[in-house]
């Protein structure tokens, strides 16, 4: 559904003849027909296999690792231990790719070397001539453990004498907000009300597990084909092995699912220093029991709420205590939780303001980078908390959040002023409606409605100067590419820059070819994160685009003896706009400009506004470029015999600025739909002392194809938005308010909130039970 | 991967058991559903096994009036695709809709689900509310156990080395019967059984002439609510005596705390869904 | 232990020798050989990434080991349908938007390949259930039941996929 004229501001698709159309991505015929080559699939002769042995405990000394029947195996060509990596045992984790930065250390060994401080941590590389040999090598190594007591707790590990994970402290990182005046915004209150909220761990559990190749080319190049959401990574894979940055190759070619998962340099420099130890490609593919060990999943976080408000409805006051469990090291932690606090208010203007976060080290798993990146698990907390405020002061839920939405002109959290339209009204309006009639409750089954809304950022934090490139040319045939090293990580990242460019000079998205995740033979186009990569790369298409396309019609406005703003390109031609039958195929044009010396392509960069931090002290400053705004609505029942909870139905509703590709934007919505119940349903990874217990696809449950409600996608286009043609960032967007809405309408049926995700049956049976025991 | 083992082919079943017979740690592999993860995480120690792959005289249904036999090799794939089972034993075709997912439904065989041992082999509870019959078999003979009585322990059976279960009978119900299944899992497709229960409730009369209440994933094995099934057995059914049956039914049932559940939520679902699969059972047949 | 043998396979209707010891699965197996359309997500039968039809019938290649393949026929993705000469789930997967990342396209076209050749006219409830064995972490399914439909209604004759 493509709503343009419900409400007064919104702009319909007049002018455009491709972008917001419903065009089959160019990246589908290779995927169903089985001929996109993912990371794993390439061969190589002369290559061997990796095995890599992850620590099976969470904290302990190692005393001594024995390597010597492992390196002795016949067919065993490397088995790398820190030992070995003399000249440096080190990898950034910092955000990639990037000038700025700022936080604490955020290097991690890339092998434990005395100690390992979680389940999984790397010990051992191996490369042999078959899968078969390096297994039966790393069965052969013999590590000698002390255990030692670990810290499995964020609250645990910042009080005193608790075990040191990280830094001297275990504290990773902390923020604070102050703004207005707390105390008299609670004095204005006519009611307070506090609640804590606890969320877990989520498993991005993209389909495909890491996977590379790595290998030292003729030109003595490292070259490493990786499935990683960031090519800028060869930066850290050089500087970790101590060669120019001009040596490493990093390329990704269709990555098979990442969500956050592949943002973090993942398994590229394992296979980096055994190909370079062996002088032979090396491939590995992580098996999925190691993947949940391989990368960063969701933090957990307990947050605080307290606020004030009055009884009309006004929130007069709000203190908001966030805390994460980083996991044993740093990471992207320091950066997930500044989301969280900038989005710790949700879509809400608080002016009397007061939070502090931190984030916590353990031996728990490192958390990092997923899909919503903090502000989900903040809005989550936010939005389950406005729902139990509507209840208490008696109002309906959406009339106290209307009465609270930020505003376009208002400061936010951090004192920023929202720019661009904020729809959160008219989304949720619309998903309400759309769920229709609540059923009536029968035998074992009671019904609920829930509504979320949400404020997330797209781009990246503004300190980080982040920037994007992009090449466009016209062939001579009038055909087009764009180069362009944006890694395709199944959103449709690479389709987007055809149908963009298809636009702006008038060709078919079919004869334009996209050269995609390769940073050195494509301009580099950043990082496929941080809902940034339509927003960044778009843009710098567009304007290379534009470019290209006003060269060309300067020359053609002399050819044709008119302006170049009464020309326009469409369907493979150049035309007088007032005068259509004076036109020329692009083809010809193509030919003409050329003979005239005119250049045809360009390479354009676009560089996101930047700001220079926050003030330490009150939490005030410019964070992110925009935000994007909308609401979910979630229709449950529940089996109060069980706890089972069905999603019925699950209506996202976005203001999405301008769909670039009308069906890509609404599978963003229900892939959300889908990963969100998921997060409040079924999943969770369970740690015992640091040690995972459910590292697989039979006991971690993502949803199947049984579980799918009905999914409805509402999409509105303010045009308000920093991308592309007044597009917004919409992968982390739609799926903020999932999990919210769906946990508010549970609480709706069951006439009792349940503080801490996921809700699972056995919870929801205890508060159904625990509920009829207090009535 | 898995890790190195021995796999011997036999193309009959008198050459499948003679495989079987005088080695000390040998076994039958069938669809290989649970045996390859069980091999590939090392839960499973047996190097040595005797593929039933070609095996193909142990796949069949046979109707000879009344009774209903399933050769061991017999694919739930194949339950589904028969057009009687849904009536002969509503409660497993139930079970083998929901078993897994569609490429396992493929491999996966009645006689590898019943050997499994597992307490949350879902076909089970199923089988015993129809009193299934197991045929043994091995180079000396055969034996005909019923499924009550096959289960030991967890994971142990009555099942010797040398033997193989060859094939599962049953008498089709009684006309007049309603036989449910339910599989409480943490979410609805493909996942491990948290609570499974089946009963089978025939009537005549507006009396209870037969009662089976089986429960899986509640105990170290899969097992029948004898106590809860003699309460009902020869009364007109109310509210009242199903509580009460619900009630021992969970009294006989002794869960554990796992990674997916707890013991005490799955003694109240026990209780619960007892309760609710025999009101409805009641409900169909009078 | 575990001696090698050479099974022989038919895959998309062209024969292919296979030197594999008894612990190798039909995934790793055709892997091997090249045939690396052939998906790998979990190596134990929960996500259906590596699903091929074998003698016609849906399988787990990760759950089969490659002697069982001896004598028989295996069809992968790459043997549903060509370029130019599509299936029309291919198609309308390719419509409908049902290939997000992709990588658990192949598997589950040929879950529903096995569900279409079942159930000509399968209900949403149909499908759902006929894919529950496939996981996709993309779409949310939701395009991909879509697609199923278009293409049944197109194979059933009642209209066209693209």
């Amino acid at each position: 559904m493509n709503q343009t004229e419900a409400f007064p501001g919104s702009i319909a698709n007049v002018n455009l003849r491709q972008v917001g159309k419903n065009k089959p991505r160019n990246d589908a015929p290779t995927k169903v027909h089985g001929k996109a080559i993912y990371a794993g699939d390439f061969y190589m002769e002369d290559m061997l296999f990796a095995k890599v042995l992850h620590s099976d405990r969470a904290s302990a000394n190692i005393r001594n690792v024995d390597i010597s029947a492992a390196r002795a195996l016949r067919g065993v060509h490397s088995v790398l231990t820190a030992a070995d990596l003399t000249a440096c045992n080190a990898v950034m984790t910092d955000l990639p790719g990037q000038t700025g930065g700022g936080t604490k250390d955020t290097t991690q060994p890339i092998l434990a070397a005395d100690r390992v401080r979680f389940h999984g941590e790397p010990i051992a590389l191996i490369a042999a001539e078959s899968y078969e040999l390096a297994q039966q090598a790393l069965d052969l190594i013999v590590v000698d453990y002390e255990d030692t007591e670990g810290v499995y707790d964020p609250f645990d590990s910042q009080k005193p004498g608790a075990a040191i994970v990280y830094s001297d402290d275990n504290i990773v990182a902390d923020y604070k907000i102050r703004k207005g005046d707390i105390e008299k915004g609670f004095d204005e209150a006519d009611y307070v009300l506090q609640n804590t909220f606890t969320s877990q761990y989520q498993e991005q559990a993209f389909m495909e597990p890491e996977a590379a190749v790595a290998w030292v080319d003729e030109h003595e190049i490292l070259n490493i084909r990786s499935s990683t959401q960031v090519v800028e990574h060869f930066r850290a894979v050089a500087n970790a092995l101590g060669i120019p940055h001009n040596r490493v190759h990093l390329q990704a070619p269709y990555i098979g699912g990442g969500f956050g998962g592949k943002e973090v340099m993942t398994i590229e420099v394992w296979l980096a220093l055994l190909a370079m130890d062996t002088k032979r490609p090396v491939k590995l593919i992580q098996t999925r029991e190691n993947s949940f060990l391989s990368h960063g999943p969701r933090h957990p976080f307990t947050i605080t709420h307290k606020t004030g408000v009055t009884k009309d409805g006004k929130v007069t006051a709000m203190k908001i205590k966030l805390t994460s469990d980083a996991g044993a090291y740093a990471k992207l932690s320091p950066y997930i939780l500044l989301y969280a606090t900038v989005g710790a208010t949700g879509p809400y203007r608080v002016d009397n303001l007061w939070v502090d976060a931190t984030s916590a080290a353990t031996n728990n798993l490192p958390a990092c980078a997923f899909r919503g990146f903090g502000t989900m698990q903040a809005n989550t907390a936010c939005e389950a908390q406005m729902e139990e405020i509507a209840k208490l002061i008696g109002m309906d839920s959406l009339e106290l959040r209307r009465k609270n939405f930020i505003q376009p002109g208002d400061p936010n959290t951090t004192g920023q002023i929202i720019r661009s339209s904020v729809w959160c009204d008219q989304c949720a309006t619309q998903a309400l409606a759309a769920l229709g009639e609540q059923p009536s409750n029968s035998e074992h089954l009671v019904y609920g409605h829930g509504i979320a809304c949400y404020q997330q950022s797209y781009g990246r934090i503004r300190w980080m100067k982040d920037t994007s490139e992009s090449w466009v040319g016209l062939e001579m045939d009038g055909t087009a590419i764009v180069r362009c090293a944006v890694t395709d990580i199944g959103a449709g990242q690479m389709s987007a820059l055809a149908q963009i460019t298809g636009e702006i000079l008038g060709v078919p998205m079919d004869e334009i070819t996209v050269y995609f995740g390769d940073g050195h033979v494509n301009p580099l186009a950043g990082t496929s994160t941080a809902s940034r990569a339509l927003y960044m790369s778009g843009k710098a298409t567009e304007l290379a685009a534009r470019a290209v396309r006003d060269n060309l019609l300067q020359c053609m406005a002399r050819h044709f003896e008119v302006s170049p703003d009464e020309l326009d390109l469409a369907d493979s031609t150049v035309f007088v706009l007032d005068n259509p039958e004076r036109r020329m195929s692009i083809k010809d044009m193509v030919k003409l400009c050329a003979a005239e010396g005119v250049h045809r392509h360009n390479l354009s960069i676009f560089k996101a506004p930047p700001s220079e931090g926050l003030d330490p002290e009150t939490g005030q400053g410019e964070v992110f470029p925009d935000f994007t705004y909308g609401a979910h609505a979630a229709q449950v029942s529940v089996d109060i015999d069980t706890g089972e909870v069905t999603v019925i139905k699950s209506v996202g509703a976005h203001d999405v600025g301008q769909a670039i590709n009308l069906r890509a934007v609404e599978g963003q919505i229900e892939g959300s739909a889908l990963m969100g119940q998921g997060f409040a349903l079924s999943e969770e990874l369970i740690l015992e002392k640091g040690v995972l217990k459910n590292g697989s696809f039979s006991e971690y449950l993502i949803p199947t194809s049984e579980d799918v409600p009905e999914i409805q996608s509402i999409v509105l286009e303010s045009r308000s938005g920093l991308g592309p043609f007044g597009s917004k960032g919409i992968g982390e967007p739609v799926f903020a308010p999932v999990a919210a809405s769906i946990a508010n309408a549970v609480a709706d049926a069951i006439g009792t909130r349940i503080h801490d995700l996921p809700l699972t049956p056995e919870k929801v049976l205890r508060a159904i039970n625990e509920n009829k025991a207090s009535r | 991967m898995l890790p190195p083992f021995d796999l011997s082919q036999p193309q009959s079943l008198a050459d499948a058991l003679q495989a079987l017979a005088g080695k000390g740690d040998t076994r039958p592999l069938a669809g290989a559903t649970n045996l390859v993860p069980d091999l590939r995480g090392k839960r499973e120690t047996c190097r040595d096994f005797v593929s039933l792959d070609g095996v193909n005289e142990l796949r069949y249904i046979k109707r000879d009036g009344d009774r209903v036999t399933l050769g061991a090799r017999t694919t739930m794939a194949d339950i589904l695709d028969d057009s009687g089972i849904r009536t002969d034993a509503p409660a497993l075709y139930a079970a083998a809709e929901i078993f897994a997912g569609r490429m396992v439904r493929t491999a996966a065989t009645i006689g590898g689900n019943v050997c499994c041992g597992s307490p949350s082999a879902d076909t089970v509870p199923a089988l015993l509310t129809v009193d299934a019959e197991v045929t043994l078999s091995s180079v000396s003979g055969q034996r005909t156990v019923a499924l009550d009585e096959f289960y030991i322990d967890y994971k142990k059976s009555v099942l010797r080395s040398d033997e193989l279960l060859t094939s599962v009978s049953w008498n089709v119900p009684p006309q007049n019967s309603a036989n449910l299944f339910y599989k409480l899992a943490r979410r609805k497709g493909d996942a491990i059984t948290v609570t499974g229960v089946a009963v089978m409730i025939a009537a005549e009369d507006g009396v209870c002439t037969r009662a089976r209440i089986a429960l899986g994933s509640v105990a170290p094995t899969v097992f029948r609510a004898s106590a809860a099934e003699d309460l009902l057995a020869g009364k007109a059914l109310d509210e009242a005596i199903i509580e009460q049956a619900a009630r021992a039914a969970a009294d006989q049932c002794a869960p554990i705390d796992d990674i997916r559940a707890s013991a005490d939520y799955r003694l109240q679902t026990a209780f619960s869904l007892t309760r609710r699969l025999l009101t409805q059972a009641w409900k169909q047949v009078s | 232990m575990s001696n090698e043998k050479v099974v022989t396979v038919t895959v998309n209707g062209s024969t292919v020798k296979l030197a594999t010891p008894a612990h190798r699965t039909l995934l790793e197996a055709l892997r091997h050989e090249g045939f690396v359309e052939i998906k790998c997500g979990c190596e134990k039968g929960d996500c259906g990434a590596c699903a091929v039809l074998l003698d016609g019938e849906p399988v787990d290649s990760c759950l089969t080991l490659a002697w069982h393949a001896d004598g028989r026929e295996v069809t992968t993705i790459k043997g549903i349908g060509q370029p130019g000469n599509a299936d029309p789930l291919q198609k309308a997967f390719i419509e409908t938007g049902a290939a997000q990342c992709g990588y658990c396209t192949p598997g589950m076209i040929i879950a529903a390949r096995s569900l279409l050749k079942d159930n000509p006219d399968p209900s949403l409830a149909d499908v759902k259930r006929g894919l529950s064995g496939n996981l996709c972490r993309c779409t949310g399914y939701t395009r991909i039941f879509e697609a199923v439909q278009l293409a049944a209604r197109e194979l059933r004759g009642e209209g066209e996929a693209a």
